[in-house]
């Protein structure tokens, strides 16, 4: 400890034995008692004074004109979308906050590099456990309330006691059956908004009917129940192509209409929507992790992280001429699961 | 004498109500010639193949049937034309994945004896008359975002697609060349036909991209390819902590 230190220390009163190891063990990076500070002003004259003062007090005034311009702009700037000037707004609210705090923090450090006193002191720190007078008057006390209770007197009351509070434990037990598996059930991943008979509803809440695609056309359809349009995992992609390059698997030939097939668009690797149809090349790209399907070939994956193909939903058209579902998918939609069945058949739920 | 006369007069009784008759049908029931006079449509199709003759043959054939270089133009419609030439991807400069905006070689006239060339052949989607960006705002915005963003991006900057082809960016885009290609489905893009797509929805669409690519502003300056607040925040983030490190170092090196 330098000896300036252990003077200030003695100046405040406090008790030091110049004798007293102050700290124990190694510095590995050098003692940290002793202090290697080097003032880095010199005592200001009056003059020089008077100047930081002015500039610190400037400092402060556009931290104020900082904060008196961000509650004019909030008051008076045109901030409604499409007027004149709106779209400075914001990058004008944040200029003035800035200059507010800028302002202060500036002003602050100029003030402790210029007008504040410089020195350095140590704070002793005490330890941290309590002292053994106290641990034991805590003990006491525990023991008179017990004894001041009768816990010791009345066996009964005691156990009953005991067991109370055990027992209310056990009551966190069944918020546990909560979590994990024993919450599971497969329907619930496996069911989307889909069913037999419903038609295919665009964006609009119109049904979609044979002939509205031309070859090369693709409409994004919803399932005809209230809020299917929002249903995250309801969002089918039906594409229409040449009869001729769409190959469809014998257990799925009747899945589709004169050319146009329906796909699940939730990505089987992670879930983003995968609807970006390529009309010539009929991929289906998904733009997060750049999984290719073929859409010409049940959807199979041609490139990418994405393990299974999309799902497809199976379509026919009703007495009217609208595209209606079969059923549901006939495997969960989206990105795989531990509890998630390896292999599905093509049968139509 | 009396009965000359009478046969006179007769004959010229029939002459007038003949051209009264006929005065009245030009007037009121005569089809009137249409805006598109069908003299003016040849003139302009004479021209058209001429222009298609020096400048699109070499590929796509003398009689458009195709050939090595292009596909076949015959069904493909005006609204094809439109989209290719004025946006300059026709004439194509080199075979690539895919043909790039580039300088237009074609004047509006010429697009427009060039489509009616090409929609005299086979028929086809054609632009319709009259203002293609007068849409509703805010259906356009809707129907944007269900049937365009996933490949032009919801700011309508374009993105990647498969092995090496992209989604262009809208922004260089006239309202002709964007109602045009939602009509023929360039390349592969796929093509919204009026039933999938209405015209009305069509022009609101249009409306919403005109207005978002070159009319709206970016608050704060830089849009940073209106990609959202992830690379706000990146920006944000580097530039700001950069900033607090070097007034940091600043600081300690002062003192």
């Amino acid at each position: 400890m330098s000896d300036s230190i252990r003077d200030r220390l003695k100046a405040t009163g406090e008790d030091v034995d110049p004798a007293a190891p102050v700290s124990h063990g190694e510095h590995p990076v050098g003692d940290p008692t002793e202090s290697t500070h080097h003032s880095y002003h010199a005592e200001l004259d009056e003059q020089s004074a008077k100047r930081a003062e002015l500039a610190v007090a400037s400092l402060f005034m556009l931290a104020v004109v900082g904060t008196v311009g961000f509650i004019a702009t909030f008051v008076f700037w045109p901030n409604e979308f499409g007027k004149h000037l709106y779209e400075f707004y914001t990058p004008l609210l944040g200029g003035f906050m800035a200059l507010a705090l800028l302002g202060l923090g500036a002003g602050a450090i100029l003030w402790a590099k210029t007008l504040m006193k410089d020195e350095e002191t140590v704070q002793e720190r005490h330890l941290l456990s309590s002292a053994d007078e106290d641990k034991q008057g805590a003990a006491a006390i525990i023991k008179e309330g017990a004894a001041d209770a009768g816990l010791g007197r009345y066996p009964i009351l005691r156990r009953s006691f005991l067991l109370a509070n055990g027992a209310l434990g056990v009551l966190a037990v069944p918020f546990l059956f909560g979590l994990g598996r024993f919450q599971f059930k497969e329907a619930a991943m496996a069911k989307t908004g889909w069913h037999k008979g419903s038609r295919l509803l665009d964006e609009l809440g119109r049904p979609v009917k044979l002939g509205d695609l031309e070859v090369g056309g693709v409409k994004s359809v919803f399932p005809d129940v209230a809020g299917g349009r929002h249903m995250a995992d309801s969002a089918v992609l039906l594409i229409r192509m040449r009869p001729d390059v769409l190959h469809v698997r014998e257990s799925r030939k009747d899945w589709v209409v004169d050319g146009h097939i329906a796909y699940s668009v939730i990505c089987t690797h992670l879930g983003c929507p995968v609807k970006l149809y390529e009309q010539q090349t009929h991929h289906l790209f998904c733009p997060c992790h750049q999984s290719t399907f073929d859409a010409a070939n049940g959807a199979k994956v041609l490139f990418g992280p994405a393990a299974r193909s999309l799902p497809q939903l199976a379509i026919q058209v009703d007495d009217e001429g609208y595209f209606v579902a079969q059923g549901d998918f006939n495997e969960p939609v989206g990105p795989s699961y531990w509890e998630r069945k390896p292999h599905y058949k093509d049968e139509v739920k | 004498m009396t009965s000359t006369r009478s046969r006179l007069s007769g004959y010229a009784v029939v002459v007038l109500a003949l051209a009264l008759l006929g005065g009245l049908y030009t007037a009121f029931l005569a089809p009137k010639p249409k805006a598109e006079d069908p003299a003016n449509q040849s003139v302009a199709v004479k021209e058209g193949r001429q222009l298609y003759l020096q400048g699109c043959s070499t590929c796509h054939g003398l009689n458009n049937q195709g050939g090595a270089g292009g596909p076949s133009l015959i069904g493909v419609g005006a609204s094809a034309v439109v989209f290719q030439v004025e946006s300059g991807r026709m004439p194509l400069a080199r075979g690539a994945a895919q043909a790039p905006r580039k300088t237009v070689k074609y004047d509006r006239t010429q697009v427009d004896q060039l489509a009616a060339y090409i929609q005299s052949l086979g028929g086809g989607p054609e632009l319709p008359a009259g203002k293609l960006d007068d849409g509703e705002l805010a259906l356009g915005g809707d129907l944007f975002r269900t049937n365009c963003s996933s490949c032009h991006n919801f700011a309508g900057v374009g993105g990647a697609l498969t092995r090496a082809k992209y989604a262009p960016p809208l922004t260089a885009a006239s309202a002709r060349v964007i109602y045009a290609a939602m009509q023929s489905g360039p390349e592969n893009m796929p093509r919204f036909s009026d039933n999938t797509l209405t015209p009305t929805e069509k022009r609101a669409i249009t409306r919403y991209v005109r207005f978002t690519t070159s009319e709206s502003k970016n608050p704060g300056g830089a849009g940073l390819g209106r990609y959202g607040p992830v690379p706000e925040g990146l920006v944000a983030f580097l530039v700001g902590m950069g900033l607090l490190i070097v007034v940091t170092l600043w600081i300690g090196a002062r003192a």
